[in-house]
């Protein structure tokens, strides 16, 4: 487990997530939710790409 | 605006993560001041490009770039566009340079570089001139900024809620050092990106879509004569001075936070924070493409969204101008209004947390070690430069409290260093520069600002405006003015390296071995007995840098605008410009080996 970056990882996964929550719950057109969808996607990805970034 | 408790819960979410980060690594930071200010110089180059554009993203450059898109359109982003020339030079010239030379702040390469009294002074000089009066104006000016957001969104309530923010960053800054502000800097960025792209997408809906806004601005445009859309200002019969001044000029002379020329500031010391040369060289090669490429166009959309709902603006004074970014978020959702409100916050910190630990630097380093307490232990370094940190971020506060307009301010700073460019870019590449010839710039720029303000209506900057004039430019008492500064700045600062002795020459020795530059080091060179030479890759890497932050810059923008097919050219021809780019890049010995 690369230790040294996992916090900045749990920081982008932990924006994801009520993210998801809120892109659901709030988002008023199909635009909107796209857009947060989308985003949310990407704080999951850029997360998963520092976790398993070389130390 | 009223948030709502999804969006307190989101704020106060975001503040747990981001503070947690920062506290993380507070370990890490205790055991050097080399961990504490440099992280150990074990940074990636994503991890320090990142922190170089998130620290360059404060609360108020959204609001600056609003302003320039409602006066001038979307061709005004060219008064700071220019600086991606400067930035690409960095790159290529002098990012595996400043990692060479390893010295732990900006300030310390005077030390390595110079000689004598004079180095001695002119060290002690920048240490306390960058680490107090500058940062904490900037810190004021930054600060400021956020107070108006605040007080536009929340009511003289967020004044508190700033402070707190406030004190929180300084407390995990303080404990984490560069450590803390880099992880954390990863994740401010990525919030601040998140909002501004979420504001874009709902203001560009409340203006009727792409379609309507396209629609309203042609509309616009045609009434008030100026085309919002252009990527390039009308340039008519005559040249605009001041485009020329930010095309051919601005960009190498001019020392602007952030692009200064030849990396300096909060760029210097992530360039030294690096865990290579050449890792050096792609962080900040993909600081200057996030900054010109990734960040602007949502400022932009949000701009032209704000100017279609609100046409007044069209007349309306700076200041209201810039204020149209902030009440845009009046139109979000509940919950997602959060999302925006946090981003502001991220986008405050990680430039705070930055000048902070960078000031500490500066006095710890370069002013306490050498000329206060020159023996003492690893731990009691670490101790006084978290206290220098906690003193700096209280003067910047109370400067941002006592002080109504930190624009003139901080306008005079840029005006002071308006000329000293060149000096800090030829100081690598030519054995002749001393210490003395910095302390002229500086003096003569300042000087020169000085003037100005006394007397605008000087013999001298009239009869260059005649010149100009004569040349077929239409100009502007800016332009002028910083041609003016750089003229003399130049002639005079040159006039004193040829009227005074050069540096000792075992320390130019030194620094020659030890960072091996290319240039105009010929004596050294010979005594050293082998010429170092600057790759002429670099020059290449330079111009297709260059291409390629144009090409994408503009064809993100064409897409966004439906222009598909243009746009598509513009992104193969950036991309193919990439691929040579990475051919290049990997052409140049960074390392020096």
């Amino acid at each position: 487990m690369k230790k040294e970056y996992l916090p900045m990882a749990v920081g982008f996964w932990g924006v994801a997530v009520p993210l998801l929550v809120f892109g659901a719950l709030f988002t008023r057109t199909a635009a909107e939710r796209v857009a947060i969808f989308l985003l949310a996607g990407i704080f999951l990805l850029v997360g998963a790409l520092i976790f398993k970034a070389k130390r | 605006m009223k948030l709502t408790t999804p969006d307190w819960l989101f704020i106060i979410w975001y503040f747990i993560l981001s503070i947690g980060i920062g506290v993380y690594y507070s370990r890490k930071a205790g055991k050097s001041i080399s961990e504490y200010f440099l992280s150990g110089r074990s940074l990636p180059w994503w991890l320090l490009g990142t922190s170089m554009v998130a620290t360059t993203f404060s609360s108020d450059t959204p609001l600056a770039v609003t302003g320039i898109v409602i006066k001038d359109g979307v061709a005004g982003n060219w008064f700071w566009w220019n600086f991606m020339l400067g930035g690409a030079l960095t790159v290529f010239f002098y990012a595996h340079l400043w990692r060479r030379a390893e010295v732990m702040t900006e300030v310390e390469f005077i030390a390595l570089r110079y000689s004598g009294r004079s180095a001695r002074f002119l060290r002690g000089f920048k240490a306390l001139y960058l680490g107090i009066p500058a940062s904490c104006i900037t810190f004021g000016w930054v600060t400021l900024a956020m107070v108006k957001i605040i007080q536009i969104t929340f009511g003289t309530k967020g004044v508190t809620a700033l402070a707190i923010c406030l004190g929180l960053t300084v407390f995990y800054t303080t404990l984490s050092g560069l450590w803390g502000v880099v992880a954390t800097d990863m994740l401010l960025f990525g919030v601040a990106m998140l909002g501004s792209i979420v504001l874009a997408v709902v203001s560009v809906e409340q203006a009727g879509g792409i379609g309507g806004l396209l629609a309203s601005l042609k509309t616009l445009s045609a009434a008030s004569g100026r085309d919002y859309l252009a990527v390039v200002p009308p340039l008519g019969q005559a040249l605009p001075l001041a485009f020329f001044v930010a095309l051919f000029v601005q960009w190498w002379a001019v020392y602007y936070p952030g692009a200064e020329p030849g990396g300096g500031g909060w760029v210097a010391q992530r360039m030294l924070a690096a865990r290579s040369s050449k890792q050096s060289v792609l962080g900040t090669l993909w600081f200057n493409l996030a900054h010109y490429v990734i960040r602007p166009w949502p400022w932009i959309l949000t701009a032209l969204a704000a100017l279609v709902i609100f046409p007044e603006l069209q007349t309306a004074a700076p200041g209201a101008m810039e204020a149209a970014y902030p009440k845009m978020i009046g139109f979000l959702p509940q919950g997602i209004m959060g999302v925006v409100i946090a981003s502001l916050f991220a986008a405050y910190m990680s430039t705070i947390e930055s000048i902070v630990n960078l000031s500490g630097s500066y006095l710890l380093n370069d002013f306490y070690r050498p000329f206060v307490r020159k023996d003492a232990s690893e731990r009691h370094y670490v101790l006084v430069s978290r206290l220098l940190v906690v003193l700096v971020s209280l003067l910047g506060a109370g400067f941002s409290y006592v002080l109504g307009s930190v624009k003139m301010g901080w306008a005079l700073i840029m005006e002071l260093s308006a000329g000293i460019g060149l000096v800090l870019l030829l100081r690598w590449y030519w054995w002749r520069v001393n210490a003395w010839s910095e302390i002229a710039a500086l003096s003569a720029s300042a000087a020169m600002a000085v003037y100005l303000k006394i007397d605008p209506n000087s013999p001298l900057l009239a009869g260059l405006t005649r010149g100009l004039d004569g040349l077929g430019f239409k100009t502007d008492a800016w332009a002028v003015g910083i041609i003016l500064i750089v003229l003399v700045t130049s002639f005079v600062w040159l006039a004193t390296t040829f009227l005074t002795p050069p540096d000792d020459r075992d320390k130019l020795l030194a620094f020659y071995r030890k960072v091996k530059p290319g240039g105009f080091w010929g004596p050294i060179a010979r005594l050293h007995g082998h010429r170092y030479r600057a790759s002429g890759y670099a020059f290449l890497g330079w111009a297709l840098s260059v291409v390629v932050i144009l090409f994408f810059l503009l064809g993100v923008g064409k897409l966004i605008f439906l222009g598909w097919r243009q746009g598509l050219v513009y992104l193969i021809c950036g991309a193919t410009a990439a691929f040579l780019l990475s051919k290049t890049l990997n052409k140049i010995d960074w390392e020096g080996s």
